[in-house]
């Protein structure tokens, strides 16, 4: 077998798996070839944009070549007007935003660590932040993706407008896909205006039923946040409302929610820029901390129990543990450092099904390998794993593109 | 066309499924499932079923399976593209029965429906709690959810608030062999692969929809309309791009060009002046926002070189100007005897120059196209005028429309923004993707679908067969009856 890259060192490790070779294609057609060649041999690979998502998904079951996405960085096509992106799967989404900056555009995807994600690897992972409540996440965003198959073949689907229903979704298919059916090569995006305005405003103490309530009420009193996120602290929890927009929608929006506190009995507290600044900033921290993370979800009208008996006894297992929930879209984050990993397995596991009776999930996006050892990342097989491995099947028949990372050993 | 004969057997244990009064299968009957919305291209099925639950969708797609034939799934056939147009001795399975409302949860915003109900009766259930559901294709009052999912289908208000895709949480299929599966679920991203996203706008190829639990919205404080005149197409493209770029998200923006503003006036005596193009824009959302946005929207249609801005005094007025727009499609038959409509996206920021392009194309082919479309996203519905009893004037209507669309591809765009592919738009597939783009999708439906038993025949391009040409519009019995209209 010809050598395609570099020796693997454990500096390339994914979850201690460490690959036989390491290689950094500069263009997709160069993508192209080295997947060519891994199908040609038979060797398993597996994609790296940023490495911040890497403890996402379980070890890979084998691992030949690594491919790092670092170099392919470009933003193809930049079109102000149409309000779209094409750009290479390795850009780290924070140099795209700043590409994009000047053009008072912005792509409305906002996870933790953006200066190093890479949008492939935000794409790959389905990462997003508190701005989903707006904009919606991933899928909601991508409008055309170019990926290279396990086959070396180059292929594209979608387009490059926002309208388009031409053809099966395969980009939409590849979102969140983990690098386990194909490299995401390049991604077109819908991007957004960057807004005039921009404010945040605290309601600094609420318990878990407050939060829910005072979601629930937003909607009702005509509150259109951006954002919507609560982090603990303590008993209860800090929500901070983001609002953006146009001056004059923004200073109404505020005022609706000081009379909305006012009248369920909370106290608020506007942001100035550098307050807001370190709330989001502490939102980030709680989100990207700690050696074990998990992701939760519920229906928002579940967050009481889902907090009762999911997040608190989780968090109870952590020690220095965080937690952020978006209360509009039913997802918590917890974070912390496990002191006994077989009680740390344990509060997974029946915060699992704690969660799952309501519909929910719990995925673990890192934790030690002692833990590992007693919980599968993922949970139990969701109900349409076998359809998943058909589809998988038919786009990586060898099972070479990081096998075992996904859901049901995918 | 020929009939294939199904054995009597399998009618037979169909009607034990379903009921004998719901299985068809005697010629006069089965004439009414020949086509979709696309009324001129037909196929007579060799069987209609329909089903009222899932348990009896699964069991016909089983008892088809095993006969070896293929399945076409069906909602209102409202479709534009022959999507739900049967295929040689298939069996129709028509959801048109399966319309209950499963479950209302308004604190989570969601409603579950059979596929059946039609999507304007989903708002309808939902509007006294202050919620709608978003997508809003003009035939709502007759589409079917079920065809919503399989076309994504979009509305005049999806530049905002996004296509069908953007609001479908979770869906029983029913696959090949009568496989249940549930996608999707009552809590956001399932661990996995995000199946669902791919069967919505799969056109009834992978598998029939049997539940599907929708995204509901709150209805919109304030909703603001302008009404703006321009010189020409030029000035109206560049009103478009002007409002986008200064950070505004309109609800809707509509653009129509003289032919289709006197269409409309001819239609409706509405006192619409002669002028090259006319924008009608929404916007919604919260009072001062709203305010504030139309306010500035106005200013730059005036900078952009606007004629007359009209703003409704009240809600009559405004949905005067809506059905203004509305009645455009319709109306051409007061201007044309008759004329087929075209459905390609072009980014936005070329609308003037690419109506120029078509003008030039029309003039070429010594015939008239009106435009009437949703320019907020670039979806443009050229309609090709021309008389069928002049000789060879058809076929140059037909050439042109597929020129339209080789010129929307070349620009960037694509051969439909929201009627789909289907049996119409399989050949102009091969414009916008080559060999292996298609494969790709080929295997996804593999995965789903692995004998191709859902719709065969559909989206992928073949050769044509001789005899098979794109056809005229015709209207469609619906818009005769006058329930719905076209945009
Ligand atoms: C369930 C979940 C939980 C999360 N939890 C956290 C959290 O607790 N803290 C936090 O900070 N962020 C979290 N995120 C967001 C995340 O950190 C990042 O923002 C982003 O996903 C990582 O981007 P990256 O470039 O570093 O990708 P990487 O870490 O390099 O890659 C992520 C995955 O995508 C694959 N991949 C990368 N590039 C490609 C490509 N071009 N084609 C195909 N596959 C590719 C990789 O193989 C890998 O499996 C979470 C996301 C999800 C979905
Ligand atoms: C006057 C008029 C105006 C229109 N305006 C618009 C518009 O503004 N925007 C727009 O997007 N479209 C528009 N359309 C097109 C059409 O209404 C939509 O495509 C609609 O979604 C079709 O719904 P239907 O129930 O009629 O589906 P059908 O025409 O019966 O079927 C459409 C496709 O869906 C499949 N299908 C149906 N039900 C299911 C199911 N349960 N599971 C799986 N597959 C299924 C069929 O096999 C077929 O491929 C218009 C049509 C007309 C006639």
């Amino acid at each position: 077998m010809v050598a395609l890259g570099r020796e693997g060192t454990p500096a390339d490790a994914i979850l201690g798996v460490v690959p036989r070779e390491v290689v950094e294609p500069a263009t997709l057609d160069e993508a192209a070839e080295v997947l060519a060649a891994c199908a040609r041999d038979g060797r398993a690979v597996a994609f790296v944009g940023g490495g911040t998502e890497l403890e996402l998904g379980a070890p890979p079951r084998r691992l030949d070549v690594l491919l790092r996405t670092a170099r392919l960085a470009r933003v193809v096509e930049h079109a102000p007007a149409d309000q779209i992106a094409v750009v290479e799967a390795g850009l780290p989404l924070g140099e795209l935003q700043r590409r994009l900056r000047p053009h008072r555009q912005r792509l409305a995807l906002d996870p933790p660590l953006a200066e190093r994600a890479t949008v492939g690897g935000v794409v790959a992972a389905n990462a997003y932040g508190p701005r989903r409540h707006r904009f919606g996440a991933a899928r909601d965003l991508v409008v055309g993706m170019s990926f290279v198959r396990a086959d070396g073949v180059l292929a594209k689907g979608g387009g490059k407008v926002v309208k388009n229903v031409a053809g099966f979704d395969v980009p939409r298919l590849l979102v969140g896909s983990l690098g386990t059916l194909a490299l995401i090569g390049t991604v077109t995006f819908r991007l957004h205006p960057l807004p005039e305005a921009d404010r945040t405003v605290l309601v600094p103490m609420l318990d878990a039923g407050g939060l829910r309530a005072l979601a629930a009420a937003l909607g009702q009193a005509q509150l259109e946040p951006s954002a919507a996120a609560a982090l603990l602290t303590g008993d209860g929890f800090q929500l901070a409302l983001r609002f953006e927009g146009f001056p004059p929608g923004v200073a109404e929006q505020a005022q609706r929610l000081f009379a909305l506190c006012e009248r369920l009995g909370h106290g608020v507290e506007p942001l100035e820029e550098e307050g807001a600044r370190a709330f989001w900033a502490r939102h980030n921290a709680a989100r990207s901390g700690g050696a074990l993370r998990a992701r939760l979800t519920f229906p928002r009208t579940g967050l009481e129990p889902a907090e009762r008996l999911a997040l608190r006894p989780l968090l109870a297992s952590l020690g220095g543990a965080a937690a952020a929930i978006y209360p509009t879209l039913g997802v918590a984050f917890a974070s912390g450092e496990p002191a006994d990993p077989g009680a740390a397995a344990r509060a997974v596991t029946e915060a699992r099904a704690a969660l799952a009776a309501a519909g929910g999930s719990l995925v673990v996006g890192a934790a030690p390998a002692e833990v590992r050892a007693r919980v599968d990342p993922w949970g139990p097989p969701p109900p349409g794993l076998s359809l998943m491995r058909r589809v998988k099947a038919q786009l990586d028949p060898e099972e070479r593109l990081a096998p075992g990372r996904f859901v049901g050993g995918i | 066309m020929v009939r294939p004969a199904v054995a009597p057997d399998l009618v037979h244990r169909m009607a034990a499924v379903v009921g004998a009064e719901h299985c068809i299968s005697d010629p006069a009957d089965l004439l009414v499932y020949e086509c979709d919305g696309l009324t001129h291209g037909r196929t007579t099925p060799a069987l209609v079923v329909l089903p009222a639950t899932t348990d009896e969708v699964a069991r016909v797609v089983k008892l088809a399976s095993e006969a070896g034939l293929p399945i076409v799934p069906r909602g209102a056939g409202t479709g534009l593209s022959g999507g739900a147009r049967p295929v040689p001795g298939c069996v129709v399975v028509g959801l048109s029965r399966m319309t209950r409302v499963l479950g209302v949860d308004l604190e989570n915003g969601t409603i579950r429906v059979e596929p059946g109900v039609i999507n304007l009766d989903v708002s309808r259930t939902v509007q006294a709690g202050g919620y709608y559901y978003a997508p809003d294709p003009s035939s709502q009052g007759v589409c079917t959810v079920g065809g919503n999912v399989a076309e994504n289908s979009g509305g005049a208000h999806c530049l905002k608030y996004g296509f069908t895709v953007n609001h479908v949480l979770a869906a029983r299929v029913v696959l090949d062999g009568g496989e249940v599966v549930d996608l999707g679920g009552p809590a956001l991203d399932p661990p996995g692969y995000d199946l669902l996203a791919v069967l919505v706008g799969s056109e009834g190829m992978l598998g029939i929809a049997t539940e599907v639990t929708l995204r509901l919205l709150r209805k919109p404080e304030a909703t603001r309309t302008f009404f703006a005149t321009f010189p020409s197409t030029d000035e109206a493209g560049a009103a478009v791009s002007g409002i986008i770029a200064a950070g505004i998200l309109p609800a809707a923006i509509e653009m129509m060009d003289r032919l289709a503003i006197a269409a409309a006036r001819a239609a409706t005596g509405l006192d619409w002046p002669d002028v090259g193009a006319a924008l009608l824009m929404d916007a919604d959302g919260a009072t001062a926002e709203v305010e504030h946005v139309s306010r500035r929207a106005v200013e730059i249609a005036r900078a952009a070189g606007a004629l007359e801005i009209r703003i409704p005094r009240d809600e009559a007025e405004r949905q005067l100007m809506w059905k203004g727009r509305k009645c455009a499609f319709a109306a051409m038959g007061r201007i044309s005897p008759n004329y087929l409509v075209e459905d390609g996206v072009i980014p936005r920021s070329e609308i003037a120059r690419v109506l120029r392009d078509i003008g030039r194309l029309a003039e070429e082919a010594g015939l008239r196209v009106a435009n009437v479309f949703h320019a907020g996203d670039g979806n443009l519905h050229p309609l090709v005028l021309y008389d069928a009893r002049a000789p060879g004037e058809e076929e140059r209507a037909a050439a042109l429309g597929r020129e339209i669309l080789r010129l929307c591809v070349r620009y960037g765009g694509s051969i439909t923004g929201e009627h789909g592919v289907g049996a119409e738009k399989a050949a102009a597939m091969a414009d916008m993707f080559g060999p292996d783009d298609l494969e790709t999708m080929a295997r996804v439906r593999w995965g789903f679908d692995p004998r191709g038993r859902f719709n065969p025949g559909k989206v992928f391009p073949t050769p044509r067969l001789c005899g098979e040409r794109p056809g005229p519009y015709q209207p469609h019995p619906l818009e005769l009856a006058g329930q719905a209209e076209r945009w």
